[in-house]
């Protein structure tokens, strides 16, 4: 009874430090929320729509006009402009106008009525990979669709029915499932990982912060002093005003995004809380890990904030973990936000048993409870230490 | 006093902020941890993660309930391609989602039972393919695996069936127009090669803010009154202050953006097509556009970590408005009109086209002349909050002066009355 009244006394404090600080408020509501709002806005459209493309047409004639409709129709490019040669579109692609373009060389359609197999090529950029290969599909298939029109012309003139056709043209269908994420859109994809990423960088500076702050303020004995200079008890009172308010962001995230957005997410309710109590309490603990290591405002939190951005990477969401070195797959490990992504696509991106995660569920669970390791140094910190600026 | 001596002075004093700016840097481990190793080291782990480039033999299983000549000769043929691993194979589809489940494979290719009996029908046959849709690299691999090999076995059926006579007739009717496809400017795909370039450039900007922030953050916690300029007669004008501090960081930076922007790609062969004279001319303007950029955020900061908080979680931010990850043409116009403010935006964007898309620098006039208005801008913006610290440190030590004056003057009475 004692130390939970220690606790509350703790906490109270602590949300009175909160408040008074403005940096806390920006840096617990404002910024995540900032960034969620960015990432969802950013990708809105789910996949980019409407790509500037670009059509070399030196043919000119009816079918290769018609080739170039084909291709503005389609939902994700648009062809901006025509142009006279090679080296113009190219140039075009240079000055960041058109993401690929269509080339058709003069005699296309003298060639093709007289089954001399002409070339088309479609030219697109990779410096930006998901422009590049978008626009790569839309080229590919208005090229394949116009040899498949001419193959498809010369059956009909020798009078096979439409589904023999299909047959000739395609005899082996593919039938894609895109599970859960049936529109292959980014924004389920990305947003998913980068906003609790940005949340996690928080949540690890912050950590480190609010301990680094009583250093700094020289606060550290009046803080371990309402505690009883328990530290568990100094850590929980103090640690869980901040893992409300974060939880209160994330719970509102995982409402906007799953209600207003409309996600889809296989897993239900109670993976999703999961999910949230793990990574507060899991970049909490690494925050406060982090600074035990190295009791000093400013290393800590420079450790803290590297950490936090190169797990972006590290989560393995936008590059795979498979494809890198396999030391560097040991590495995602120290990550939490590795964990978390794995997590998340596990149980509630595609809804399997949590069992399948365990490993990372355990490795949650570990970096909450990694500040244990830390507690007589903190405490020797907060008592011995003196803040050198 | 001519003309002459007063810009020797303005001179030495300048000289005097940037020599005293210096020692500060090279005396506080948080800013040299900012400026110098995180510079050095970050590209060489960015390299080091995206060092694979791209994604091969992406295990997935395979249910072949066909067991046929056809299904098999399928499963080989995707098994041999780079891109896919033909991991387990599985009796029904339940079997194969636990696999996934499990994390031992990415995807599913479902063979139905009349695959070959509708082939050999002269019918169309029926592939299923199942992905988990949590990475898109994995995904377009077992796609567009499963897309060619059927394309390819397509086109040996197409020609068994047709009754053809020669070889040419063949060719004329599987594919009657050739189709090239030309992958252009990082020809291989690879993730790094797209988005290491700028990651380097937004290093530059991002770093220079962190340390030119911290430093900040330092002179005002060493000031009585938690003011940024010390007073000092070399303080006294904004001008020499700037120029000062600036050339302290682009003495720095100078050197750390050469290593950033022409020795990294060249050490881990990334495609590095600009000569160095376009470099140059485009990292004057990006160079002094952070610089400024800096020391205008800087001001904004009060305790010295605060600077982290701010500027960490922007670079995520940056880096998709940069138009690298996220296609420029469908970045929304007021994020567009947003990103104009960081001149990491033009920068990156430059950068990339003159160094992986081989453009002139008349391609990227748009930029440059933009990167010039930053300076300006930034410049001004400089000037106006230095001066607003410049003169809240000159109240304060009126202030003190009064106080201190006020307390002589106490004390004299105090000494005359005991005299």
């Amino acid at each position: 009874m004692k130390h939970l009244n220690n606790i509350w006394a703790v906490a109270k404090r602590e949300c009175k430090i909160l408040y008074v600080n403005r940096i806390y408020f920006y840096s617990m509501v404002v910024f995540p929320l900032l960034a969620m709002i960015f990432f969802t806005t950013l990708m809105d459209d789910g996949i980019p729509q409407e790509m500037p493309v670009g059509v070399v047409d030196l043919d000119n004639t009816t079918l290769t006009r018609a080739l170039g409709r084909k291709l503005d129709g389609f939902q994700n490019s648009r062809v901006i402009a025509r142009y006279p040669s090679v080296a113009e579109a190219r140039k075009a692609m240079q000055e960041n106008e058109i993401y690929g373009f269509l080339y058709l060389p003069k005699g296309t359609t003298d060639k093709l009525l007289a089954s001399r197999r002409p070339t088309i090529t479609f030219f697109y950029s990779q410096t930006s990979l998901t422009a590049g290969s978008m626009v790569m599909k839309d080229l590919k298939t208005t090229a394949t669709l116009a040899a498949m029109g001419v193959g498809q012309a010369t059956m009909r003139a020798k009078g096979l029915t439409d589904r023999q056709m299909a047959t000739l043209l395609q005899p082996i269908r593919l039938d894609l499932h895109q599970v859960v994420n049936p529109w292959g859109n980014y924004n389920m994809y990305l947003s998913t990982v980068f906003v609790p990423g940005v949340m996690m960088l928080f949540m690890f500076l912050i950590s480190a912060y609010s301990l680094g702050m009583e250093l700094k303020f020289g606060r550290g004995k009046e803080w371990l002093g309402m505690a009883d200079n328990n530290m568990v008890v100094a850590i929980l009172g103090k640690y869980l005003p901040q893992a409300f308010v974060f939880s209160s962001i994330i719970f509102f995230y995982e409402f906007y995004i799953y209600g207003i957005l409309h996600f889809p997410h296989e897993g239900d309710m109670w993976d999703m809380l999961l999910l949230m109590v793990l990574q507060v309490f899991s970049s909490i603990g690494f925050g406060i890990f982090i600074f035990g290591l190295m009791p000093s405002l400013r290393m800590s939190m420079s450790i803290c904030s590297l950490w936090a951005v190169l797990s972006f990477s590290l989560a393995g969401s936008a590059f795979p973990m498979m494809g890198m070195d396999a030391s560097l797959q040991a590495i995602t490990w120290l990550f939490p936000l590795r964990h978390y992504y794995m997590l998340y696509q596990i149980t509630v991106f595609n809804g399997y048993p949590l069992i399948d995660a365990w490993f990372h569920l355990v490795a949650l669970i570990a970096f909450t409870l990694t500040p244990w390791f830390v507690l007589s140094k903190v405490k020797n910190a907060m008592l011995n230490y003196v803040y050198i600026p | 006093m001519s003309i002459f001596r007063k810009l020797l002075c303005w001179l030495d004093d300048a000289t005097y902020v940037w020599r005293q700016e210096l020692k500060h840097v090279f005396r506080d481990e948080g800013v040299l941890m900012f400026c110098i190793v995180v510079p050095l080291g970050y590209p060489l782990l960015y390299s080091w993660i995206y060092n694979n480039e791209t994604v091969h033999e992406v295990p997935v299983v395979v249910v072949d309930q066909s067991r046929s000549q056809l299904s098999r000769q399928f499963i080989r043929m995707c098994d041999a391609s780079p891109d896919v691993k033909v991991a387990c194979y599985a009796v029904d589809l339940d079997d194969a989602k636990s696999l996934v489940s499990r994390q031992v494979v990415k995807g599913i290719y479902y063979i139905p039972e009349d695959f070959a009996t509708r082939l050999n029908r002269m019918e169309q046959g029926t592939i299923s393919v199942y992905c988990d849709m949590a990475l898109m690299l994995t995904y377009k691999a077992i796609y567009q695996t499963a897309l060619s090999v059927t394309t390819q076995m397509g086109v040996a059926i197409k020609r068994s069936v047709s009754g053809n006579y020669t070889a040419r007739d063949d060719l004329v009717s599987t594919s009657p127009l050739q189709i090239e496809e030309v992958a252009v400017f990082n020809p291989a795909g690879g993730y790094g090669s797209s988005v290491i370039p700028a990651v380097l450039m937004l290093i530059i900007q991002q770093t220079l803010a962190l340390g030119v922030g911290m430093a900040a953050g330092t002179s005002r916690e060493r000031s009585r009154y938690s003011d940024l300029i010390p007073i000092n007669r070399c303080y006294s004008s904004v001008g020499r202050i700037i120029c000062g501090k600036s050339m302290c960081y682009l003495m720095i930076y100078a050197v750390m953006s050469t290593y950033l922007a022409v020795v990294v790609p060249r050490m881990f062969n990334y495609i590095h097509m600009a000569p160095l004279s376009s470099l140059v001319v485009l990292m004057i303007p990006y160079l002094l556009a952070c610089v400024f950029f800096a020391q205008t955020v800087c001001c904004l900061v009060h305790y010295r970590e605060n600077v982290i908080l701010l500027m960490v979680f922007i670079s995520m931010i940056l880096m998709f408005l940069s138009g690298v990850s996220w296609p420029q043409s469908s970045i929304p116009s007021y994020w567009q009109g947003v990103s104009w403010l960081f001149p990491s935006t033009f920068g990156i964007r430059a950068y990339i086209r003159l160094n992986s898309m081989g453009a002139t620098l008349a391609d990227v006039s748009f930029e440059l002349m933009c990167l010039w208005i930053l300076v300006v801008f930034y410049f001004a913006m400089a000037c106006i909050v230095y001066a607003v610290e410049m003169s809240l440190s000159k109240r304060h030590t009126v202030e003190r002066l009064e106080v201190l004056r006020k307390k002589r003057a106490v004390r004299l009475q105090l000494k005359k009355k005991a005299g």
